[in-house]
């Protein structure tokens, strides 16, 4: 009886091998080489980000290696230049999927500051 | 690793659904001969229901009987509900509203149980004649739990995994295809632990979760002088003769 049902349980399993997963597709803007790599940044992103808040806005040190407008600037949108405005924006979808709430554009802008320099310029 | 922790999740999750039904199917097959409801009990099918809801969600007549005790189980079980709703997170998609909403209590509540937790095992430890009726089985429990809460706080507060992916893979197995589970040492035994649970709950003392509906002390009204108590083989046995 358990050999019946282990066997069909892997049967069931391999052939659904390559099924897609549910894991949000994200549109990663510019993408490229990170501060950290890929699966580091995404277990521990947070640290970076909370880190900036602590170590930038409390005591005013700044480092070019991790800033949330170097995030942006890589991952915002090429279409809309946010990582915040559409379901499969860089920092939304995960965050949607997870719901896990993103507190930093209550207050910062997500959007990508050249674009939004280059918009003010061109008026 | 996935498939191996695919294979037991099925088989477990199996168990504790056939295993619960068919401890509920004996438990209300189970005959209660007698009219004991505990008294002050109230005469009418509404009352016991709310006798009963109070009973399930604040525990009343512990309350009334050693009130460290129950502050101690209700925390925990207060704060299981709200981390195994918290949890439904990883299981729908996309989430629930409402399930958005609790996701920072849920954060609170992890530890608060854990607190809870541990009060009880220092209550089974230093209590002398609670020590001297404890068995290891309600040794082991608490352990379980300890283990389950402390793993899935550690993945909280110190070593994090990739949610993203545990998420798609829990997904993925409740349509049967099999996905990759990040292999981080927090997740591996929160994960077996909770394996451990589902499997062994239909033949552990955790069957007081369904056990309490069935239990005749709390359950029957007091109307024994307006309608005569008769078991189901009793009635039976009446046509009978």
């Amino acid at each position: 009886m358990m050999k019946i049902l282990l066997s069909v349980l892997l049967f069931a399993s391999t052939s659904a091998w390559a099924a897609d997963s549910s894991a949000p597709k994200l549109d990663i803007g510019k993408g490229g080489q990170c501060v950290e790599d890929t699966q580091w940044m995404r277990k521990n992103h947070m640290h970076l980000l909370k880190h900036q808040r602590d170590e930038t806005l409390r005591k005013g040190i700044r480092d070019e290696k991790v800033s949330l407008k170097n995030c942006i600037e890589c991952h915002a949108s090429t279409k809309d230049d946010s990582v915040i405005a559409r379901d499969d924006s860089f920092c939304v979808g995960c965050h949607r999927y997870e719901a896990v709430k993103v507190d930093c554009f209550e207050c910062h802008s997500g959007t990508r500051k050249s674009a939004w320099l280059q918009q003010r310029n061109a008026k | 690793m996935s498939v191996l922790f695919a294979i037991l999740f099925y088989l477990a999750t199996l168990l504790f659904v056939v295993g619960l039904l068919s401890r509920i199917a004996t438990y209300a097959r189970t005959p209660a001969p007698l009219k004991i409801p505990t008294t002050p009990a109230p005469t009418t099918q509404g009352g016991v229901v709310l006798r009963m809801a109070r009973e399930v969600v604040l525990f009343e007549s512990l309350f009334k009987a050693n009130l460290w005790i129950w502050s101690m189980g209700w925390l925990f079980h207060a704060s299981m509900a709200l981390v195994i709703m918290r949890h439904l997170r990883y299981f729908t998609d996309p989430v629930w509203g409402w399930v958005v909403l609790i996701q920072p209590f849920g954060l609170y509540a992890g530890i608060t149980m854990l607190i809870g937790l541990c009060g009880l095992w220092v209550r089974r430890i230093f209590v002398e004649r609670i020590r001297y009726i404890s068995t290891p089985s309600d040794h082991l429990w608490l352990v379980l739990l300890i283990g389950i809460a402390s793993s899935g706080l550690m993945m909280q507060f110190a070593t994090h995994t990739d949610v993203i992916a545990v998420k798609s893979f829990f997904i993925g197995l409740m349509g049967f295809n099999i996905g990759q589970l990040p292999a981080d040492a927090p997740l591996m035994l929160h994960l077996f632990l909770v394996v451990a649970l589902l499997a062994l709950f239909p033949v552990s003392k955790l069957l007081h979760a369904p056990g309490i509906f069935f239990s005749p002390t709390r359950n029957q009204t007091d109307n024994p002088r307006e309608k005569r108590h008769v078991s189901g083989w009793g009635k039976k046995m009446e046509s009978e003769s």
